[in-house]
Parts: C-alpha cells; sequence; structure tokens
C-alpha cells in the first residue's frame, strides 16, 4: 500500500480517537469517505493511471477504504460502550436523607407492657404526678406511722402535696369515679428520694387493677403468668413467694429466673379490704388484684442495661440502639 | 437476718438439704438474701418483710416453718420470778413502754469467759462477743426476739425511770458518740440523767464490764412508733431498735429476763436477785384480737377449696388459736398470738395459710374478659412519637427535675414549685416548661460530639398556680440542630433551618398553622411562631433566646418548639369529595413587595376573597437583591392551580380570574407585577 494511504490510516486512527459522539464520528466520516472526503478523491485518481497501475491501486484503494470504515464502525462502539459506563450507578454509596429516629427504650417497653395487657383486657388510664396524701397513701391503707410517709422517701412540694410515690394513686382515683367493676393499668412516671446506680429519683411505673365479683389469686397468677411469658417471649421459670404491701392481702412477690439467679420483677397480691372500703367498694360483693412493675427494671433485663443512669442521659449513641423498635 | 443453722435445727431438727431448705423458707415468705457455709454451721441471711417482727429471731422462724415439718415449738428453760418488794423503778411513762420489766442481779462474776457455744453463735448471726452478760442478753435476743439492756447498778443513781428527755440532756453513748437529745426523746434515766435512748441505745457511763459486780437488766415493749420516730432522728440503727419499731412481742419481757437468768445461773456465780414489772392495763391493741372469719373466704379469695383440717392446724402451728366449737354457726373464731402484730383482719389469716399451703401451688386461671367501661385516657402522643422517629427524630426521656434557678429568666418565681426536700440542687425544681429540658439534654449531646440532633420528649410541665393549686400540663417538645442527614455525601448534606422544624410538625400535624410571635420570653423574638390548629394556640416554636444559649454553653444553631397536647384535636372524621376530571391548570405570578410583607399576607388576601376556580395557591420562590429591586423590597413567585367541577377551564376564564388577583394584590399590598 502507498506510503501516503498507511500515514492517511494513522491520521484517521488519531482523529477518531478525539471523538466523543457518534455526531463527531459522522463529521470524520464525511471527511474521509464522504461524497467530497480524502478516500474518495483517492478513487477519483484511479482514471488518470495507466491500467497496469490502476489493477494495483484499486486493491489498495479497497484496502484504505475497508480499513477506515472498519476504524469508524470500531471507535462507533466504544462510545457505546463508554456511554454505557458512565449510565453505571455506584449502589453503595450512601443513601439520601435517611431519617430513622427511635424511640426511647422506656417507652418501646411500656408499649410492649401495656400492649399485653390490654390483650388481657386493662385499659390504659393515666393520672396527676403532684398527689394529695390521702390519694397516695391513706387511701392505701398507709398509716401515718408507715415508714414509706416519712420525708425521707416522698418529695413534698408542699404540706399536703408530693411526688406520687406509686402509680396506685390513679388506681385510687379510677376507683372512686368508675366503682366497680374495673380492669385498668396505669402507666407513669413516679418518685422516689433516692439516688444510685439502681435507684433513681424519678422512674417509670406500670400497674394493673382489676376488680370484679369472683376474682381470686388464681386469676392473679394467670395474668401474670402469661404476661412474663409474652414479655420475654418465652417461658420463664417463675416463683410467687409471700411479701407484704400495705394495699394488698394476701401479697406476693413475683420473681423470675434469670441467668441462674432469681430476680424479683413485680410486687402483686389481693387488694386489702381496707382500700376497697376507702373507695366505697363494697368488699361483700367485689374483690380484685393489683400488681405493680417497675419498667426500666424489665428494660434493662430485657436489653442488657447495666447502668439505670443511661435511660435518662439521653445520649443520641444510645439512644439510637433501638431503632426499629416501637 | 442473719441466723445460724445449726441453732435453727434445735428447734426444728428434721431440716431437709440447704437448697430445698432454702426454697421452703422463701416460700414462706421469709426470703433468703445470701447462705454462707462455714467449718461447723451455716449462716442464712432472711431479707424480712417490715411485717414479720415476730421473725426476728431463732424461735421465730422455728415457729414459721413449724407448719411445714408439723413440729410444735416449745419455749427454752427460764426461771420463775416472784414479784419484789423492792422496788427498781419509779416512774414509768406508759405510753412510751407499755410493759416494762427489770431485774436486778448482785454479787454477778462477770469475769467468766463466755461460753464458746454462744460465742460462736453470736458470730454466725452477725454480733461481736464482748463480756458474758451482755453476750447472754444477745444470745436470747438472737433466740427469742426481746431485745434487753444492762445498766452497771453501781453507776446508777437511784431508781429507773422512763420518761422523755429534758431540754439540754444529752447521752453519751455506747458507740462513743454524744447524742443531744430532744422533748421527743424517750429515755431510761436514773434520778440524775438519761442512761439510755429508750430501746435504741445505752449509754457509755452505766455500761456494763467485766469488772462490774451488780447489774439492772431491762427487758420491756416499747411503742413501735415512738421508737421509729426517735431512730429516725437519730439516724441510728441497732439491733434493739430495729425489732422495737417493728414490734417485739409484748408478753415476753418477762419470760426473757427468766431465760437469761437461768443461763447466766449456769455459767456464773450469782447474788440476790429480785424482779419488777410495770404493765399498763392493756398493753397493745393486738393482745387478745380474735377474728371471726367466714371459712368459704378461703376459697373465694385463693380460688382453691383447703381443707378446714390443714387451716386449723396451720394455724395451730403459728400460734393461732382455733376456736373450733364455734365453727359452723358463725364462721370461725381465731384468737392472734401475741407476737404477730400484722393479723387484724380475716384475709390476714387467708395469707398465713395461703403461704403455707405454697404460693406456687395455686393454678393460674387466665381471664382475658374487657371490661369495656372505662375511657382509655392514657398517652395520645404516641401516633405523633412515631411519626417524628419516621422523621428521624430520637425520643429522650429526662427528669421533670431542673436545677435550682435554671428557669428564673423565663417562668415567674411565684410559678415555680420547688421541691421542699430535693435529692440535689441540681434536682430542685419542677421544671415549669420543657425548654430546658430539651436544651439540656442538646448541651449534654453537643458535648459528647453528637452535633446532628433531632430529638422529642413527651411529658409534663409543672406550674403552681396558686398556693393551693397546681397545674401539670402535657407537652409535646423537641428540638433540632446540624444537618439534614449526616449520612448523606457532602454535597446533599443541608443546614437544618427552622423550615425543616415547620416541615417537620406539619408532616405529623397538616392542619398547624404558624404566625409571626414575640410573646415566649425563651425563643428568640427574631425567630418565633406560634403555633395554631383551628385558630387556637396549640404551641410555640423558633430559636431559643440568646440568653438560654449560654445558659447551656450552646454554639450550635437549635430550633425548638412545644405542642400542649391536650389542645391537639386529631384528624375529624373524613368525608369524601367528589374529584374534578377536568384538567389542572398552573399560572405563576411574580411580584415586587415590600420586604414586610409576609407570605402569609399574600395567600390569606387572596384565600379569604374566594376565586371560583382556584383550588389552590402557593409561595413557590422568594428572591432578594438590592440592586436589581431596591433597599426593603423582594420578589415573590406564587403559584396558582385552577380546576373546574364541570367543564374545561379557557384561558380567558383563568385570564380573568388572575386579572381579579392581580388587582387584588395591588391595592391590598401594594404589588408590582413582573411577570
Amino acid at each position: 500500500m502507498p506510503k501516503n494511504y498507511t500515514s492517511l490510516i494513522s491520521e484517521l486512527r488519531e482523529k477518531l480517537k478525539e471523538c466523543k459522539s457518534p455526531h463527531d464520528v459522522a463529521n470524520i466520516k464525511a471527511h474521509y469517505l464522504g461524497k467530497t472526503g480524502i478516500v474518495t478523491n483517492e478513487f477519483g485518481k484511479l482514471k488518470d493511471a495507466s491500467l497496469e497501475e490502476r489493477k494495483e491501486l484499486g486493491k489498495s484503494l479497497n484496502i484504505l477504504k475497508g480499513q477506515a470504515q472498519e476504524l469508524i464502525t470500531l471507535q462507533l462502539d466504544n462510545i457505546q460502550k463508554t456511554k454505557e459506563d458512565n449510565n453505571f450507578v455506584d449502589v453503595t454509596l450512601p443513601g439520601k436523607n435517611i431519617s430513622m429516629g427511635s424511640r426511647h427504650p422506656i417507652s418501646i417497653t411500656i408499649n410492649q407492657i401495656t400492649s399485653i395487657l390490654s390483650d388481657h383486657g386493662f385499659t390504659s388510664v393515666s393520672g396527676i404526678e403532684i398527689e394529695d396524701e390521702f390519694h397516695n397513701f391513706e387511701a392505701l391503707n398507709i398509716p401515718d406511722t408507715h415508714p414509706a410517709r416519712d420525708m425521707h422517701d416522698t418529695f413534698y412540694v408542699s404540706d399536703n402535696k408530693l411526688l406520687r410515690t406509686h402509680t396506685s394513686s390513679v388506681q385510687i382515683r379510677s376507683m372512686l369515679s368508675n366503682k366497680a367493676p374495673l380492669k385498668i393499668m396505669t402507666p407513669g412516671k413516679v418518685y422516689r428520694c433516692d439516688s444510685d446506680p439502681t435507684h433513681s429519683p424519678m422512674f417509670h411505673q406500670i400497674e394493673g387493677l382489676y376488680i370484679d365479683k369472683n376474682v381470686n389469686f388464681c386469676h392473679l397468677k394467670g395474668v401474670l403468668i402469661n404476661f412474663i411469658k409474652e414479655f420475654f417471649g418465652k417461658d420463664m421459670e417463675i416463683r410467687f413467694r409471700p411479701s407484704y404491701f400495705p394495699f394488698t392481702e394476701p401479697s406476693a412477690e413475683l420473681d423470675i429466673k434469670f441467668k441462674g439467679k432469681w430476680l424479683e420483677v413485680l410486687g402483686c397480691g389481693m387488694v386489702h379490704p381496707n382500700v376497697l372500703s376507702n373507695v366505697k367498694i363494697n368488699t361483700k360483693q367485689y374483690s380484685g388484684f393489683a400488681f405493680g412493675l417497675g419498667v426500666e427494671r424489665l428494660a434493662m433485663l430485657k436489653y442488657d442495661i447495666v447502668d439505670l443512669r443511661m435511660f435518662y442521659e439521653n445520649d443520641i449513641s444510645f439512644l439510637s440502639q433501638f431503632k426499629g423498635l416501637k | 437476718m442473719k441466723i445460724s443453722l445449726n441453732w435453727l435445727k434445735e428447734y426444728v431438727p428434721n431440716i431437709k438439704k440447704n437448697d430445698i431448705f432454702i426454697e421452703e423458707l422463701t416460700s414462706l415468705g421469709l426470703e433468703v438474701a445470701s447462705i454462707i457455709k462455714t467449718k461447723k454451721d451455716t449462716m442464712i441471711d432472711i431479707d424480712m418483710t417490715p411485717n414479720r417482727a415476730d421473725c426476728l429471731s431463732i424461735i421465730g422462724i422455728a415457729r414459721d416453718i413449724s407448719p411445714v415439718y408439723k413440729k410444735k415449738i416449745s419455749l427454752p428453760k427460764y426461771i420463775k420470778f416472784i414479784k419484789s418488794k423492792e422496788k427498781i423503778f419509779s416512774n414509768i411513762d406508759k405510753k412510751i413502754s407499755p410493759s416494762y420489766s427489770a431485774l436486778v442481779i448482785k454479787n454477778i462474776d462477770n469475769s467468766i469467759a463466755t461460753p464458746l457455744f454462744i460465742k460462736e453463735r453470736l458470730k454466725t448471726c452477725g454480733l461481736k462477743s464482748i463480756n458474758l452478760v451482755v453476750d447472754v442478753l444477745n444470745y436470747v435476743m438472737l433466740e427469742n426476739g426481746q431485745p434487753m439492756h444492762a445498766f452497771d447498778n453501781q453507776k446508777f443513781t437511784g431508781k429507773i425511770n422512763v420518761r422523755y428527755a429534758k431540754k439540754n440532756e444529752k447521752l453519751n453513748a455506747l458507740d462513743g458518740q454524744s447524742y443531744a437529745l430532744t422533748t421527743n426523746t424517750p429515755v431510761i434515766s436514773d434520778d440524775e440523767k438519761p442512761q439510755a435512748i429508750a430501746g435504741i441505745i445505752g449509754s457509755e457511763d452505766s455500761s456494763v464490764s467485766v469488772k462490774t459486780k451488780s447489774i439492772i437488766i431491762e427487758s420491756a415493749y416499747f411503742a413501735p412508733n415512738i421508737i421509729r420516730k426517735a431512730s429516725k432522728f437519730f439516724r441510728l440503727q441497732t439491733d434493739a431498735s430495729y425489732r422495737f419499731e417493728r414490734g417485739v412481742d409484748p408478753l415476753l419481757n418477762e419470760y426473757s429476763l427468766g431465760r437469761v437468768l437461768a443461763i447466766l445461773k449456769e455459767y456464773t456465780d450469782i447474788g440476790d436477785y429480785f424482779f419488777n414489772q410495770s404493765s399498763a392495763p392493756k398493753v397493745a391493741k393486738h393482745i387478745g384480737r380474735s377474728i371471726l372469719i367466714n371459712p368459704d373466704l378461703f376459697e373465694s379469695s385463693l380460688g382453691v377449696k383447703i381443707s378446714s383440717s390443714f387451716i386449723v392446724q396451720t394455724l395451730k402451728y403459728l400460734g393461732f388459736n382455733p376456736d373450733l366449737s364455734r365453727k359452723k354457726k358463725t364462721g370461725l373464731k381465731v384468737t392472734v398470738p401475741s407476737h404477730r402484730f400484722d393479723i387484724a383482719i380475716p384475709e390476714d389469716l387467708v395469707e398465713e395459710v395461703a403461704r403455707v399451703y405454697g404460693y406456687n401451688n395455686f393454678n393460674p386461671i387466665l381471664t382475658s374478659d374487657s371490661l369495656g367501661n372505662i375511657k382509655n385516657t392514657s398517652d395520645k402522643t404516641n401516633n405523633y412519637s412515631d411519626a417524628l422517629v419516621a422523621r428521624g427524630y430520637n425520643e429522650v426521656i429526662s427528669f421533670s427535675f431542673i436545677p435550682k434557678g435554671d428557669q428564673e429568666n423565663h417562668i415567674l418565681k411565684s410559678k415555680i414549685i420547688t421541691l421542699m426536700n430535693p435529692i440535689s440542687e441540681d434536682k430542685a425544681e419542677l421544671r415549669g416548661s420543657m425548654v430546658n429540658s430539651i436544651l439540656s439534654t442538646c448541651s449534654y449531646n453537643f458535648s459528647r460530639k453528637n452535633l446532628n440532633l433531632r430529638i422529642f420528649e413527651s411529658g409534663k410541665s409543672y406550674i403552681k398556680h396558686s398556693d393551693k393549686t397546681v397545674i401539670e400540663e402535657n407537652i409535646f417538645a423537641g428540638a433540632i440542630s446540624g444537618v439534614n442527614s449526616e449520612s448523606n455525601l457532602k454535597n446533599d448534606q443541608d443546614k437544618l433551618s427552622f423550615f425543616d422544624l415547620k416541615g417537620d410538625l406539619l408532616s405529623v400535624l397538616p392542619d398547624l398553622s404558624f404566625e409571626v410571635h414575640t410573646g415566649i420570653k425563651y425563643l428568640s423574638k427574631t425567630c418565633q411562631a406560634v403555633i395554631k390548629q383551628n385558630n387556637k394556640i396549640v404551641g410555640y416554636c423558633g430559636e431559643p433566646e440568646k440568653s438560654l444559649y449560654d445558659q447551656y454553653s450552646i454554639k450550635n444553631k437549635v430550633f425548638y418548639f412545644e405542642l400542649m397536647i391536650d389542645k391537639i384535636v386529631g384528624a375529624e372524621d373524613i368525608k369524601y369529595k367528589k374529584i374534578s376530571i377536568f384538567p389542572k391548570i398552573k399560572r405563576d405570578l411574580t411580584i415586587l413587595v415590600d420586604d414586610n410583607i409576609l407570605a402569609n399576607d399574600i395567600i390569606d388576601a387572596v384565600e379569604r376573597k374566594a376565586f371560583n376556580y382556584m383550588i389552590n395557591i402557593k409561595i413557590s420562590d422568594i428572591f432578594y437583591n438590592k440592586a436589581e429591586l431596591g433597599v426593603g423590597k423582594k420578589s415573590m413567585t406564587i403559584e396558582f392551580i385552577f380546576q373546574d367541577k364541570l367543564s374545561t377551564l379557557t384561558d380567558n376564564q383563568i385570564n380573568d380570574e388572575m386579572t381579579k388577583i392581580t388587582s387584588l394584590l395591588k391595592s391590598k399590598h401594594e404589588a408590582i407585577i413582573r411577570t
């Protein structure tokens, strides 16, 4: 092939390299293979050549045209391929505007507990936190002389106003206004003058109360055994043992076996007749049971939290660990 | 309470293996906290509930387990007294001590070593050996629960008095402390001065040593309330006060002295002795109490039929006296023993029988009935909380208490609720608003390099209305700070603004409206909104006031909101409206207005004058440029959507509407049309 043809091909190759779009390639193609293109012009020279030369030249020109066309097609393919590469999405880059917050583990635990109890027919009731001595103590058969009445354990805001030490005060108010029968649960904040790694001056309680005709100790056990099973999602070793609360008789404490040790999780009992009389419920007709549990305690067991203070520090790094739970 | 297993076995010989026995104790309500095995003995530590004063002794515990082992407990040997004519005491305040016994022993040799078995048992039960007399008194206290105290008779001037202390009296006590007594302090005194705080601690002066030759031993029943108050007052709890404040068997004091004498006589030389006792006609309320119980109560309360022989036997073992002769007619009459202060009503007897029967032996019955007679009044914020969580918020829960002085800039002092007995200065007041809690949480997280925050809390604020009334308000509050999403690529990160907060709130409650406001002290005057729903104020939001930023050392921009949750009404009943099938047509209008014209002013002006076909209006762009628009001017683009229910709107129809809107804005807000 004549020398000038070889350089023509390498020139074309260089020019095609710079082409970024099919349009660029089309221009180049016109420049070389168009009606007045360089290669087309070379074909024009055939008629001036001698017969012998013509045979040789024709052969070379066909090769040249073939090579040019091949290069052009190749470049078009390249462009197409590059275009596809540019459309490639790196799906491992960060998602945009991820915004999944979290409920507080205490709220999650309250929701779990109230949802289980709600399935057992308990209605959620809330009440005031700044209480008087009648609703927090006297009505609950906690006499003046009871240790719980000391300034030492109860926060007072005035002589007769205090921060409720349990949500039983809500039960008293509910019994006074609704009478029997009654099946309620009372989640809420309660306060005790206590602060160390296992006690917080503010914590959360849920108490349950069921007053009706013919309610007995076996019913109390039925609800609580089921509750523990549903809360932990499996059968737990449970024991009931006699205990003492001024507002229940008989009184019991429920322990669960956790990592080989018995742990106290809730107090319960049959509502003391004095409490029923205090709220004008006829003890000859009605009886009932009550129980109370600490939400923090159950949350700590469920989520392996060892320090009670974590709940109120509200470190986002702590809170965010509870994503996805309601 | 710590007890020796060997000692207990003297009364209940056939006790089973340790682990079974511990379960038995716990099952009776005597919860075992720990056990420690020593070479010859086992120490069992029992967490005693405050009602079970009768179990604060070996005999008490033996009696409580006697129904399980079917072994009746009898008291160990003692010496009977004849009341002496020689007086040991002169004045006994019978309110302080309704029953008071004293024994004088002369010519006693107290230098004899305490017998080894007594020493060892004291040690197992956690008491130190001091000298023979003191050790024997402690031994008998551990044995039957009666605390006693011995005075050195030779240090005692005159006779014993039980009275309240006089002003300025004090006591140098056995614990090395000096106690300033008050007129509420019950004391045991000689004719000159107090020699003991009654039922709590004796004086150093009259204490008994190995050299003591003559002793007075006091064995009394003190009124539990009086001892409890004094013990609390001095913050002093002793083995004696612990028992007295719970209630020591009021009929045990004479026997206990006889028991002490019997032991002393066996191990040392004693001379003459004589005994006195003073007793009120009615020593304690529960003495001689009898309870009439309908036997059906056992089944109706426990849900299980328990045989009457089991009931009667159990009560007998525990010291009760069931009167079988009256059983059928009026119920079972049961006399309460003097060691049981806590038994007053039939239900108390039910518990006695139930705990011996075993709480774990009752079969559970599941009742899931819903009564449906009460309205659920609990937290209605759950839905709002979940909605905010979906928008990236973390729920926080903070203490209702805040540090003293933290809210005085924005809440009147007379409205602040202060605790009378706060646990510390930083938890001294109840929050009158959530802003302190929320900003304090922001500050805590900023200091821990959690710079991107979206938080909320559902809680209460507490305000004093007058001296008698306080108001608790349910508040739903929160704050945002930082960037929209820190996981975004840098280019996609936007700094959060007031409008992110507003958008979040409108996503939770779409019918809220926001108006410019300046009335809230803790919010900045330049970025503050009152939030309304149906024209009623339901909350506030905006940027905190500068002083609050400073108070919490916050350098990052924060936007805060609070909603008064009880004022918010949920979505009303929704009725479907017919959807128009004709096309919606969009028109834009760009106007030049004074900078002080608010977006709401424009929208209100148009919305108030009902235009026939306009179904939506919104501000779609806003633009400031002093050079192009002039000082104090801004350009606003408003987007209108038109649609008719009955036909396709023509250009003319819409043009007519736009003309009316334009002239309205011109006349009302001096708007200049830019397009």
